[in-house]
């Protein structure tokens, strides 16, 4: 028994060290990164690690879960701004990222790898610069009749009943909702929601869920993310991804960029300006755009997989994301009441 | 003296780390830029919705409590006081859902259930729609958590079987056959013990957070949560949170006034007194039938699922590669935690089995009231209180985990530590006393080794829910310190199937490591 005792009491001395330990290794260290990340754990993480390979600086990160809509590692940045942890936040839309340059929480950086960037995916005070983006378009499961290729399919009566939409309170929706406010006016953006209620359109937890909906014909097209769309185009599922409002007169679809932002008080400024760097070099789109997440480079001319629509082919909304981060704050009491909460 | 200062003492850590957290972030909820606001109090209990969620969670909870108690009940009388073959094997085994995360059960069902999963092979799709509408809903949850939670109601009928003196069912026997003992003495005796545990699986379920937001049935923590993480509300996450702790208070008020002298402590029937043994008979087949039955489809049936699908050398080598840092960490804060607690929970237990304070029920009932309340709000709680630079030795390190297991699990281990007491004769103590030993030592030379075999079960009990707690490292981990549980909730968001599922088992070997140390050690002579 004492012997027992001995040899847990040492356990757990070890491990209390080592845990104590930790505090040396912590923010405070020097040669590391702390990086707040909402983009996907699977597909950010390899290239978090490359970096750390490449640099030898170490990363440490905390990663959002879909539980939180990917919203969590937001709130521990709005928690910690007066005491700040994070030195970079890798933002998986650029929404929260001007969110955080409204609230005081990021500081400017340009860098040297954003140059061939276009500007509408960039902060003009370069608060936050974007990268590897995302498409908003439609998955259409290929049994169904009417192909839908515009965003008005929604309160088309040809297809009541037939849409489904993720959440419009959280994700890529309610910037997409958002988005449609600055870019129709209130009015018309409200007569849109709510004509797509009258139209039967159902409501998902997601957008992963909205693709699977589709792809088991429970619903005949939906509105996601082209992540989603090409991951289950790449399993075989029954759908066929089409962009949106692609004709001479028509709107464009809604571009999604992930965001890489400075923290302001950032406790390593020098190793958050080579992460950001690294994030936003052309060798990073490449990286990402062969992932199973299928990103847009924005950089021209970076090689892409066959799914993956070039930047320059694809007719994009013209939006102000500053605006539409402001417009996302402004209509989300109206939101909630779509929703019904 | 010194007796009274350490006990003191470890109440107000505990307190301190507890409810100092809930404390401040109520404060938080009722001040709106420095004035005094019950705005956002107002906001929950005018919203239609929240009564919605609310009313979910309530039959959630009451549907999972009572499946459990029923089932649990039934499943530990079969166990305990009957001659069903491989009875101790099945109370292990009944017990490993209790032992890992519960979403991992779920996932393992939406494996086996979901639009893609095994039996949509070999279903027609409209079927396999039916099976999906039923695991996504409020069937797959109080499915997942009654799986979960069962163990409890049915260790703790076996424990309060131990407890009825023989005497009083032989006397019963004389007149009635065992239908009528059981039905007239035995349950009557344990009633109590299985309304706790009933009372504990309805608390439990009403702060579970993971199962209900991976199957997308809301309930009301699920709304907390999204409160505090979608709106940036910390205010409104709190007063979110307020109608569950009330329900928590309230239930714990009534436990207290029915329950708790008949509870608290669980003194066994001296080991003279061997339990009567029901003979099964001719039902003896019958009932094993059933409990091979329920065992292969709540316990064996996740697993295999999860390991099926991970039956790829890749997957694990994966797994291995991307969760083995978090893996290491998560072994280590749990050792730590289940030593922090054990010290902890024994202070604690000694207190309430000696009554030594005179706030011993309050201590107690602050215990199970932070083990029911939802982890997301002492998360929370101890990022609003520690997320400081004077305190960053805590919010930045792995402390903070550790602070957190500590107000969630010390109810286990100062629980465990007073039952373990109460099978010590005081007089011993009372010996040492009069022959002037100090409390130090009496406690160090004599409670302790006395109670090392409760001592040792509360560490390993401790350890297993360190090691499995999801909701409130989730919200409280520091940069490059995530647990392996929640590495594995990260790493699903578009992780492959194999490779998840990889993790899982993973996750279940590491949790039941523990359990097969403590068969052993209590096999072991040296530890009777």
């Amino acid at each position: 028994m004492k012997q027992v005792i001995r040899t847990l009491f040492i356990i757990v001395l070890a491990a209390a060290m080592w845990v104590a330990g930790c505090r040396k290794d912590g923010p405070s260290g020097a040669g590391e990164v702390v990086v707040y990340v909402s983009e996907d754990q699977v597909f950010s993480e390899p290239i978090l690690k490359d970096f750390e390979s490449q640099t030898g600086i170490k990363v440490k990160a905390v990663y959002d879960t879909e539980e939180t809509k990917s919203t969590g590692v937001m709130m521990r940045l709005i928690s910690e701004k007066n005491n700040p942890l994070a030195d970079v936040f890798w933002a998986n839309e650029p929404i929260r990222a001007e969110a955080l340059k409204q609230k005081g929480i990021a500081a400017p950086y340009k860098s040297p790898n954003a140059l061939e960037i276009p500007d509408i995916h960039k902060d003009p005070e370069y608060y936050w610069t974007g990268f590897s983006a995302r498409a908003r378009v439609f998955v259409v499961n290929k049994k169904a009749e009417n192909k839908p290729n515009s965003i008005l399919a929604y309160t088309d009566p040809r297809w009541k009943g037939k849409g489904v939409i993720a959440n419009p309170l959280f994700g890529t929706t309610t910037v997409e909702i958002a988005a449609l406010f600055t870019l129709w006016g209130d009015a018309r953006a409200k007569a849109f929601m709510e004509d797509m209620k009258k139209n039967d359109v159902g409501i998902s937890t997601s957008n992963g869920e909205s693709t699977d909906f589709v792809a088991s014909g429970q619903y005949e097209f939906s509105l996601v993310d082209s992540d989603d769309a090409v991951s289950r185009i790449r399993q075989g599922k029954s759908i066929e991804m089409v962009y949106p409002d692609q004709g001479e007169n028509d709107s464009g679809c809604l571009i999604v960029p992930n965001a890489v932002v400075l923290i302001n008080g950032a406790r390593h400024p020098d190793n958050a300006r080579k992460l950001i760097d690294y994030l936003l070099s052309k060798e990073t789109e490449r990286k990402l755009a062969f992932a199973d997440c299928a990103q847009i480079p924005l950089h021209p001319g970076v090689e892409t997989p066959s799914e993956v629509k070039p930047i320059e082919e694809i007719k994009a909304m013209n939006i102000n994301y500053g605006q539409v981060a402001g417009k996302m704050e402004e209509i989300q009491q109206y939101l909630k009441q779509w929703v019904g909460y | 003296m010194a007796r009274r200062a350490v006990l003191i003492f470890a109440a107000a850590v505990l307190a301190a780390i507890g409810l100092l957290p809930l404390l401040v972030m109520f404060l938080q909820s009722v001040t709106v830029d420095g004035h005094l606001s019950l705005v956002a109090y107002k906001d929950v209990l005018t919203s239609r919705t929240q009564w919605v969620l609310l009313k979910h969670s309530l039959v959630l909870s009451s549907l999972t409590a009572l499946l459990a108690t029923v089932v649990g009940m039934f499943l530990g009388i079969l166990l305990a006081k009957t001659d069903l073959p491989f009875r101790r094997f099945f109370a292990v085994l009944f017990t490993v859902p209790l032992l890992v995360p519960p979403y991992i059960t779920a996932v393992s069902w939406s494996l086996l259930l979901g639009r893609e999963g095994f039996l949509a092979r070999f279903l027609s799709s409209s079927a396999a729609e039916v099976t999906s509408g039923l695991l996504f809903d409020l069937s797959g949850c109080v499915l997942v958590l009654f799986s979960t939670f069962l163990p409890v109601v049915m260790l703790l009928t076996m424990t309060f079987l131990k407890t009825i003196n023989p005497r009083l069912e032989e006397a019963g026997k004389l007149t009635s056959g065992w239908l009528g003992v059981l039905k007239g003495i035995t349950v009557p005796l344990i009633l109590p013990g299985v309304l706790l545990a009933s009372i504990l699986v309805f608390l439990l379920t009403l702060g579970e957070f993971g199962v209900p937001a991976f199957l997308r049935y809301d309930v009301f923590p699920v709304e907390t949560f999204t409160q505090f993480a979608a709106f940036y509300d910390f205010g409104a996450a709190t007063a979110a949170a307020v109608p569950l702790a009330v329900i928590t208070f309230l239930v714990l008020v009534v436990e207290r006034i029915f329950l708790r002298k008949k509870t608290y402590e669980v003194k066994l029937a001296s080991a003279g007194d061997g339990p009567l043994v029901i003979r099964l008979g001719r039902i003896r087949s019958r009932c094993l039938v059933f409990v091979c039955a329920l065992c292969f489809f709540i316990v064996i049936l996740p697993v295999l699922v999860l390991v099926l699908q991970s039956m790829s050398f890749d997957a694990y080598v994966q797994a291995i590669t991307r969760g083995g840092d978090s893996l290491l960490g998560s072994l280590l804060y749990a050792v730590v935690g289940a030593s922090a607690l054990s010290v902890l929970g024994f202070l604690c237990g000694y207190l309430i089995h000696t009554k030594a304070l005179s706030f011993w029920q309050s201590l107690d009932s602050m215990t199970i009231f932070l083990f029911a309340l939802p982890s997301t709000l002492i998360g929370i709680g101890l990022v609003l209180l520690w997320n400081r630079p004077s305190t960053n030795f805590i919010y930045a390190t792995p402390v903070i985990i550790i602070f957190g297991y500590i107000a969630r699990y010390t109810v286990l281990t100062s629980r465990i530590t007073a039952s373990a007491l109460t099978q010590i004769p005081p007089s011993m103590e009372e010996a040492a006393r009069i022959a002037g030993a100090r409390w130090f030592r009496r406690t160090a030379l004599i409670v302790a080794p006395l109670a090392r075999r409760g001592l040792l079960a509360g560490w390993l009990v401790g350890y297993i829910f360190c090691l499995r707690d999801t909701g409130i490292s989730m919200m409280v981990y520091p940069p490059g310190h995530d647990t392996f549980p929640v590495r594995i909730f990260t790493l699903m968001a578009n992780g492959s199937a194999d490779f998840i599922a990889a993790l899982c088992v993973i996750m279940i070997v590491a949790a039941l490591l523990p359990l097969g140390l403590l068969v052993i050690l209590f096999k072991s002579r040296r530890f009777v």
